[in-house]
């Protein structure tokens, strides 16, 4: 492991030497101009090896969790559409997640999410259902008479909004988005998977979305965000279809901070995270360094 | 145990096999029996559907097995099989009449004969109107749209006590989440016309007010279509003569009414082996025998009765025929993938709404129709797109379609079958009216390729001043109609995106 210090076109370099297939330095880390939260990238290993490493820099999964914790482990399952189609996240990445919060202790970790087709057939059919059970996680349907309308202090937008009553209950929550495109905010990655969470018409959010999710994400913040970077959906997201849009990239980012992790994220499809208008929008408020010249990052290549 | 209790029991069974393959038509679709197995054993529905329709199905040899059973045992079925003659009983012994004095009335059972002319000469016409008649079609129908979503609402009342008074959510949760597994639907089901439906079922129970299974003895076309067939009966029941005590009791338990007076003889017409007369008797003086002999009863249906019912079932048959279809409104109904042509379509189905039913619990497309398709479309399932859609990777309202109005298809060949066309409403779409972005509609357009793409372009505003916006429009080639488009538009009430029956493709035999 070695320290350098990176300018943006270095990193631009080495992220097309990465999408060529170049191989990368085993690790390396670009240390950032300020103390921001570590971002950590790790890639080309089986997945639960990939996120125990990635979690490593980050002091391990145990210094999210203590004992005895509730713990929303939060996966993309939006669509009924099989793993390998990449709309949702990978089932082998939610079930790595939901084990290693129980070695850490947790008391009990949940795993649900408000989906896009009928909700039987996205839990069952992105395998995530069937493989956070077996992980031991409880894994539930959302009741629509479980969310409660809360107001949004400071929000741009969204002044108030339904949100999960088992998020606000919840000791810790992880967030386990999977990147893929999107048709409006180009990308969705991990601060759009806490639609997830919310109630009502979540089509009436899709009008300033960039504003109105950062809104959002001002009241739900992860504790930790773990982004399925396995298979990659390229294009017709967020729903896609077609084996044919998939790219195996084989890499997991985790971060304590949703923001930078989402704009490390970027750069593996080739986006500028200054494009994103939702991760510009939130490092207006403060809430995360985006530019990835100025992050302090990790990147570990096993094999 | 008696015959009575024997006859009870059998009652039940059927009923509850019934109530299980009714329970069975859900998403995730399990198959133990086929859910539409029962719905094929009404032996009127596969001879007015053959009739009207000239299509002969294979799997109605149920049907024709029930047919059999009744040249040897009479009208069993309805004694012994029928789910509504069941609930009938069932209502019936709940309700007080005052002591008939028309205990031997016998004026309307003519009706139900002519109920069956009307159906036949209209099915020769051209027209199948079985669906609105027939106690198994009838009783799935009630179930669907009125019983089964109400039974889900009062237990949704019953858990949300719980969640309310925050009483042991997490144990609720799992309890409610094991109902859902096999009893209750996941979400609370809305379907048009349940009133309607209700009335029409509450009516029929309560005839029960006026004589026992008043819908059975005077009104039920498959009673009719049976009975005759039981005039061929050679299971008998004979009286011992030299026992019987004259004491009325038989006739007067007999649920069809159908002892003479002289206590010997009964009408093999109406006869539904009730076994009422057997159980009820003091000095058990009834057996049964193999033996044929004429039916001693002339059946209660009078040359004049007959004509009157043939010309009825032309008058009406054309009658409805030219009803007037609203063209705004039908043809903004899509079917759902798979259905024969229209005509054929309102020919086949039955209205028994087992498509409705399963549909309900996952896309939630299907509605039965009101008066939009004429008089002839009452109750024919029918997309509402608005309340849902026809979901991609579903085909299941094929494989539970008992009369092959939906024809099954490969979920492959499904997906790729077009049941209408998407349009945009311009002047109510967001990106297009006010130059916001929006993507919700291409978002959940379910094919590969997408049939709602974008074109960046530049919108001028009011003001004058210009933005870029990503229009969205409709690739015609790729659209399927699946309707999930307007489902989830957010635009409120009308949707800005709509499904017509354009390009639409039926299932061609």
């Amino acid at each position: 492991m070695f320290v350098n210090n990176y300018n943006r076109r270095k990193f631009l370099k080495n992220f097309t030497a990465a999408s060529a297939g170049l191989s990368l330095n085993p690790a390396s880390v670009f240390s950032g101009e300020n103390n921001s939260p570590l971002v950590v990238m790790v890639k080309n290993g089986s997945i639960p090896e990939m996120i125990e490493r990635a979690l490593e820099p980050l002091g391990g999964m145990s210094a999210f969790i203590k004992k005895g914790q509730v713990v929303v482990v939060k996966p993309n399952m939006s669509w009924a559409s099989r793993p390998e189609q990449g709309a949702n996240t990978n089932p082998e990445v939610v079930a790595a997640v939901v084990k290693m919060a129980y070695q850490a202790g947790a008391g009990q970790v949940r795993v649900f999410d408000r989906t896009c087709n009928e909700k039987r057939r996205c839990y069952r059919m992105s395998g995530i259902e069937n493989a956070a059970k077996k992980a031991g996680a409880k894994v539930y349907y959302v009741n629509d008479r479980n969310f409660k309308k809360i107001k949004i202090a400071g929000a741009k937008r969204l002044k108030s909004w339904e949100i999960y009553k088992d998020v606000l209950e919840a000791d810790v929550l992880i967030n386990v988005p999977t990147l893929k495109h999107h048709g409006l905010t180009r990308l969705t990655i991990g601060v759009k998977n806490l639609m997830g969470f919310m109630g009502g018409d979540r089509g009436k959010i899709h009008r300033h979305i960039d504003e109105k999710i950062i809104d959002f994400a001002t009241i739900v913040k992860p504790n930790l965000t773990i982004i399925d970077a396995t298979r990659v959906l390229l294009r017709n997201g967020p729903q896609g279809g077609s084996i044919r849009d998939v790219k195996k990239m084989d890499t997991i980012i985790a971060s304590e901070n949703m923001i930078s992790a989402d704009a490390l994220a970027a750069g593996l499809m080739g986006v500028d995270s200054r494009r994103l208008g939702y991760l510009v929008e939130a490092e207006k408020r403060g809430m995360g360094i985006i530019d990835v010249t100025k992050m302090n990052i990790l990147k570990i290549e096993l094999k | 145990m008696n015959w009575r209790r024997i006859r009870q029991i059998s009652q039940i069974f059927f009923f509850f096999f019934f109530l299980v393959l009714f329970l069975q038509a859900t998403f995730p679709y399990r198959v133990i029996i086929p859910a539409d197995y029962f719905l094929k054993w009404s032996p009127l529905v596969s001879l007015i559907t053959l009739l009207s329709s000239r299509y002969l199905i294979l799997a109605m040899i149920p049907a024709l097995i029930i047919l059999l059973l009744t040249l040897i045992f009479g009208r069993f079925f309805c004694g012994w099989v029928c789910p509504l003659g069941a609930v009938i009983d069932f209502s019936d012994n709940r309700i007080k009449r005052k002591k008939s004095k028309k205990l031997t009335s016998t004026k309307w059972r003519w009706v139900k004969f002519g109920i069956l002319v009307f159906l036949i000469v209209a099915a020769l016409f051209g027209k199948q109107f079985a669906w609105f008649f027939d106690p198994l079609a009838l009783f799935n129908r009630t179930l669907t749209l009125v019983l089964y979503p109400v039974f889900a609402a009062l237990g949704d009342g019953l858990f949300s006590i719980s969640y309310t008074f925050n009483l042991f959510p997490d144990t609720v949760y799992s309890i409610q989440g094991f109902f859902q597994s096999f009893l209750l639907p996941v979400n609370q089901i809305h379907l048009h016309q349940s009133l309607f439906v209700a009335i029409l079922f509450l009516s029929i129970l309560s005839l029960g007010k006026i004589s026992r299974r008043f819908w059975c003895r005077n009104l039920c076309p498959l009673g009719a279509l049976l009975g005759l067939f039981s005039r061929f009966r050679i299971v008998d029941r004979k009286l011992n003569s030299e026992n019987c005590l004259e004491c009325n009791i038989c006739r007067r338990d007999c649920r069809m009414n159908a002892i003479s007076a002289n206590y010997q003889d009964f009408s093999k017409v109406e006869c539904i082996n009730s076994m009422e007369c057997t159980s009820s008797c003091l000095e058990n003086s009834y057996s049964y025998t193999f033996a044929w002999r004429k039916d001693p009863q002339k059946v209660d249906f009078r040359r004049r009765q007959f004509l009157q019912s043939i010309t009825a079932g032309f008058a009406g048959a054309a009658l409805i025929k030219t009803d007037f279809i609203n063209r705004k409104k039908a043809e903004v109904g899509i079917r759902p993938p798979g259905s024969v042509p229209e005509d054929q379509y309102l020919d086949r189905c039955i209205r028994c709404q087992e498509c409705v039913r399963i549909c309900s619990t996952t896309g939630n497309l299907l509605q039965p129709a009101w008066f939009e398709h004429g008089l002839e479309g009452l109750w024919s399932p029918v997309g509402d797109t608005r309340h849902g859609y026809c979901e991609f990777t579903c085909n299941l309202c094929g494989e539970i379609c008992p009369t092959d109005a939906i024809h099954f298809l490969p979920l492959e060949e499904k997906q790729k079958t077009i049941i209408g066309t998407a349009y945009f409403d311009r002047s109510r779409c967001i990106p297009w009216y006010s130059g916001d972005n929006c993507m919700v509609c291409e978002e959940h357009c379910p094919t590969p390729e997408k049939a709602i793409v974008f074109r960046e372009d530049l919108f001028t505003k009011p003001d004058g001043s210009k933005v870029i916006t990503k229009f969205p429009y409709v690739v015609e080639d790729l659209c399927i109609g699946c309707g999930i488009c307007e489902t989830k538009c957010p635009v409120s009430g009308e949707a800005a995106i709509y499904v017509t029956r354009e390009r639409e493709e039926r299932y061609l035999e």
